[in-house]
């Protein structure tokens, strides 16, 4: 009797070992993003949405019944994506790439991923040529440059002309953004599809993000008495106008700011009350309702488990969702092969309010999600509140004196 | 007295020029084609070790063309003794121009990499010939501000530059397109080009065109009291610099095919760089870039490696060496060398 | 026209800044024949250490003076002690030593604060000032009041104190200096000092105007040098005028040409003047000349 029970045992134990060995053959995920350099907390607030989706899956029992690594490779410009690249290719034979904060180094870095035939999932650059210039190994499931203007045209008729009072064609509209090229992209993609609405913006003007002074811009401004001033730039001339616009006593009666503006930075520096009704296009946050956003209390929570602060910046939730969707499509092709990825997401049809951030899946020719939008926050007595759209407010949330008297 | 220009008229002053002009420069033609091929053949043994390490033949890619840059750069910068900040424009306008006819009109990169060079060195004479009335950190702050204007035009203007968003050149391998699958074979490329300059170098190390620049160096004064044409001895080694760093430019271009103005016109990546690699190998030496390409380069991407989590710390120890090497180092490794040699022979 | 009276006193309070950042740097480029390109990180450090003063010692900014000026003072005799001293003869070494220092400084704030923004809160509506109908900002005239006092104090410090006659005799001749006694390497640290210590007023003041990050201080050190170029390398009251003369350029082409391209207008103007003029406005003649001659 005995002998049996310990032949049990012992089968037990074999079919286990047996189990484990059969995982034993992880798929290798090369992870470029800018870990040194001045935009390094960016770049692992990046890694650290993908890590907690690599966590959350390989306790599911991993991708293809294998275990998921993610090896990290540093780049801040093209030179060294190229390289890291190739390091990662070779030396540790990666699976396939993700990342990246950077649009140059994941241009750069997509480029050299397609010499090894190795996928290259793209969760946050923003770039629109990432996507239009017909890589064959490049997917992007986050906004890109036009989702921003999308949302921002969304939000003028169905948000913000009605607040007005007026009718989108009759708004006056003067776009501000800085000159290099994360700002001028969106802005000739936000105005021509502006034009194409019959709303023709009043101005457009650049300015360089390193400004020490933006009075002259304001004053421009001034001249041209916009309804809706629209910024895309980075913090340091986003604060900078902000400031600028309170010294010359000029109070726009609207002001949204796309990409930047709603971070805590940006309240220290010019003040609750300056900030008071402007309105923000970004990243979805962690506090939105599970109807639209299943899962991102999920992600605050295993955030703040492993790495015991709060998330540093709304990125990392939408690396987060674009982890995921990577595994659903991996699971889909049933295989890391570019090719076979890339057909299963183009087959991939999923609804907004799918993934935590309230996005979908649904890529288009240039295997762009298209259901990959921004929201609008609006800063109420210091605080950025989810109001648009519709969905994605929570209850009892409206717009807040808007447009100012 | 010797008129200004009677170098070669018979004059005493002029016989004595030439006396050390002998003195000074005249080596055995064989020795100088000896030394610089055993110098490449060194040069080339990384490149035969890492041959399959794809990670190291990027960083050697990368040594072979900063090296070269850095020898360009030593021209005016080293024998001239002109410390340009404008070199990086160079490099911009040479990668910039045969990539915007690559891209428009499909023209070989092989056929415009020249004729960029020689556009670029016209500009950039007419831009120093002016420029060159000023001395030492003058001539500093000058070609720094044309740095500047550089970046904000490239910014600025979409048709020429492809504006902020930049450039990004398709890859299409082929040898005509100066486009290669493997990694190999840029690197065989980066190589000739830092051959090229070296030889460049070399020559005018030898002719009397270095000479004048070594005289301009040491006492611009002297050497124009003496009767070199100093305006157009710097003039010469500015437009040759400039050519050859506008080559470096097309290179590049065709290796990391994606251009815009923050990769090309970065002071600190670019501009001083390439016056930064001369220093540390030995300024005004004709190996001192070379060896300083093959210290720094490699060196800054291991720091950067092992200290890669804490951001700037690679740079903070870039930063201190050269510190350093300015105050202790000043003749650069090949300096220190020769001084190590000189000691070691003096002692019986 | 009320444009352009907004425009004149933008340029002006602009003018103010560049004119507080430039007048230390020429103050040691005119006797010390030092061009310091890590001059805007110096600035930089400045203004991280009003940053520190306000969050550590809850100092107000403009308090903050106090703490920082001295501070930097001491930075800068250590500067010229262990950095510029031992390469006076060689100002080519001096100019990588510099680029080495601003690396160096740059990139270890960066190290320090791991990319973070900082800033100072802003105090809200407090700040604004209506004069003649023009807006203002409190931060932006104590700026401009700041750079005139400083001017002014120090043409007084240099005309009527021992120690500033010593520095302007070092400036002249500084062999005839030294055989009368003045110990030449201790005005030269001293200087240093003083003009790291006014740039450090400089920090004070725009650290509650700007949102910090490490590369902050280039965003200004070239504006510095096409002053102190433009004004006459050595010359006070010649970085004065000339950062008012830049400030007013500047705001203007940005109003009524581009503001993309206002660094560009007056870049061209500061390589004009270098051509045309290089001793600047107020620079004796040839002065861009002496730099690099041994004073025999």
């Amino acid at each position: 009797m005995r002998m049996h029970k310990w032949l049990f045992a012992l089968s037990t134990v074999c079919a286990l070992y047996s189990t484990a060995t059969l995982a034993a053959d992880p798929i290798k995920i090369g992870e470029i993003n800018p870990f040194s350099g001045p935009l390094a907390k960016y770049g692992l607030e990046l890694s650290r949405g993908h890590e907690l989706a690599i966590d959350e899956i390989n306790a599911k029992g991993g991708l293809l019944g294998r275990k998921v690594e993610m090896i990290t490779g540093d780049a801040t410009n093209p030179q060294q994506a190229i390289a890291t690249v190739d390091q990662l290719a070779n030396r540790d034979k990666v699976n396939l790439f993700s990342g990246t904060y950077m649009s140059p180094v994941s241009a750069a870095a997509s480029d050299a991923a397609q010499r090894y035939n190795l996928l290259y999932w793209e969760t946050i650059a923003t770039a629109q040529e990432l996507t239009e210039r017909g890589l064959p190994n490049f997917v992007r499931t986050g906004p890109n440059a036009a989702s921003y203007a999308i949302e921002a045209v969304a939000a003028i008729n169905n948000l913000i002309a009605g607040a007005y009072g007026k009718k989108p064609g009759d708004l006056k509209i003067w776009i501000e953004h800085e000159d290099l090229s994360f700002g001028t992209s969106i802005a000739d993609t936000l105005k021509t599809l502006l034009e194409k609405e019959g709303v023709k913006p009043i101005g457009v003007s650049a300015h360089s993000f390193k400004a020490i002074d933006l009075n002259d811009t304001v004053l421009r401004i001034k001249q041209g008495n916009p309804d809706l001033l629209i910024e895309i730039g980075y913090v340091p001339d986003g604060n900078l106008l902000l400031r600028n616009l309170r010294s010359q006593g000029y109070k726009i009666p609207g002001i949204m700011y796309l990409v930047t503006g709603d971070a805590p930075e940006t309240l220290e520096a010019v003040g609750a009350d300056a900030l008071e009704g402007l309105l923000v296009v970004s990243y979805p946050r962690t506090n939105l309702p599970n109807t639209f956003s299943p899962g991102g209390d999920h992600y605050l929570a295993a955030y703040r488990a492993k790495y015991k602060q709060e998330p540093a910046a709304t990125l990392g939730m939408t690396a987060y969702a674009g982890m995921q969707m990577l595994f659903d499509a991996v699971t889909a092709a049933n295989s890391t092969d570019p090719d076979k990825v890339r057909a299963a997401a183009a087959k991939m049809d999923k609804p907004l309010g799918s993934y935590p951030g309230g996005y979908g899946v649904k890529f288009d020719s240039n295997f762009q999600n298209t259901r990959a939008l921004p929201v609008v926050v609006q800063w109420q007595s210091g605080v950025p509140v989810t109001v648009f759209p519709k969905e994605a407010a929570s209850a009892g949330v409206a717009l807040k004196n808007f447009p100012r008297r | 007295m010797s008129s200004i220009s009677g170098i070669s008229n018979g004059s005493p002053a002029a016989t004595d020029m030439q006396r050390l002009r002998r003195a000074a420069v005249h080596e055995p033609f064989g020795r100088i084609v000896g030394k610089y091929l055993f110098g490449l053949s060194l040069a080339l043994v990384p490149f035969g070790l890492l041959f399959n390490d794809y990670y190291s033949i990027n960083i050697l890619t990368f040594v072979y063309l900063m090296a070269g840059l850095a020898c360009a750069w030593n021209i005016i910068g080293g024998f001239g003794g002109q410390f340009s900040l404008a070199h990086g424009v160079f490099f911009a306008a040479g990668a910039y121009i045969p990539a915007q006819f690559y891209l428009k009109y499909g023209v070989s990169p092989w056929l415009t990499a020249p004729a960029a060079a020689a556009v670029v060195a016209t500009a950039a004479v007419l831009i120093s010939w002016p420029t060159f009335r000023l001395r030492g950190p003058f001539f500093a702050i000058a070609t720094m501000a044309l740095n500047e204007v550089a970046a904000v035009l490239a910014n600025y203007s979409d048709s020429l530059t492809g504006g902020a968003r930049g450039l990004l050149i398709p890859f299409k391998a082929s040898f005509s397109h100066m486009i290669f699958v493997e990694r190999w074979k840029y690197c065989a490329l980066m190589f000739a080009f830092m051959a090229l300059t070296l030889a460049v170098v070399v020559v005018i190390r030898q002719s009397r065109l270095g000479y004048y620049l070594l005289a301009v160096r040491e006492d611009e004064d002297s050497a124009r009291a003496s009767g070199v044409n100093v305006l157009a001895v710097k003039l010469w080694g500015m437009g040759i610099s400039a050519a050859l760093t506008s080559v470096g430019g097309t290179l590049f271009a065709m290796f990391i095919r994606f251009l815009d103005p923050p990769t090309l016109l970065s002071l600190p990546d670019i501009g001083v760089k390439f016056a930064l690699l001369s220093l540390i190998g030995g300024i005004g030496t004709v190996w001192g870039p070379v060896l300083g390409a093959f210290f720094i380069i490699p060196a800054e991407n291991f720091i950067r490696a092992s200290l890669g989590g804490l951001p700037g710390a690679h740079l903070v120890v870039l930063g201190l060496l050269l510190m350093l090497a300015a105050l202790f180092l000043k003749k650069g490794i090949v300096g220190a060398a020769a001084a190590l040699w000189r000691r070691v022979r003096a002692t019986p | 026209m009320e444009n352009l009276f907004t425009i004149l006193f933008i340029g002006l309070w602009l003018g103010g800044i560049y004119g507080l950042v430039s007048i230390g740097l020429t103050l040691i480029f005119g006797v010390i024949r030092i061009t310091n390109f890590a001059h805007g990180e110096v600035l930089m450090v400045g203004m991280y250490g009003t940053y520190l003063a306000y969050s550590w010692l809850g100092l107000n900014p403009y308090l903050a003076v106090v703490v920082v000026v001295p501070v930097m003072f001491v930075f800068g005799v250590l500067i010229q002690r262990v950095l510029m001293q031992p390469l006076l003869d060689e100002p080519l070494m001096q100019m990588f030593a510099s680029f080495g220092l601003l690396m160096f400084l740059q990139n270890l704030v960066l190290m320090l604060t791991r990319g973070a923004s900082l800033g100072i809160p802003s105090s809200g509506r407090a700040d604004n000032l209506s004069i003649a109908g023009i807006n203002l900002s409190l931060g932006h005239v104590l700026a401009f009041v700041a750079s005139t006092v400083i001017v002014i104090a120090l043409h007084f410090f240099l005309r009527h104190t021992m120690m500033g006659k010593a520095i302007r005799a070092v400036t002249q001749d500084k062999r005839a200096a030294a055989t009368m006694g003045i110990n030449v390497n201790r005005i030269y640290r001293l200087t240093f000092g003083l003009g790291t210590a006014i740039t450090g007023v400089a920090s004070v003041f725009l650290t509650p105007i700007y949102t910090l990050s490490p590369s902050i201080g280039g965003d200004f050190v070239l504006a510095a040098f096409a002053v102190v170029v433009l004004g006459g390398m050595g010359s006070i009251w010649g970085a004065y005028f000339a950062g008012l003369i830049i400030g007013v350029t500047e705001a203007a082409a940005g109003f009524y040409i581009d503001p993309a391209l206002k660094s560009a207008v007056w870049f061209l103007i500061f390589i004009i003047v270098l051509i045309v003029r290089p001793s600047g406005l107020l620079g004796t003649v040839g002065a861009e000349e002496v730099g690099l001659r041994e004073q025999h």
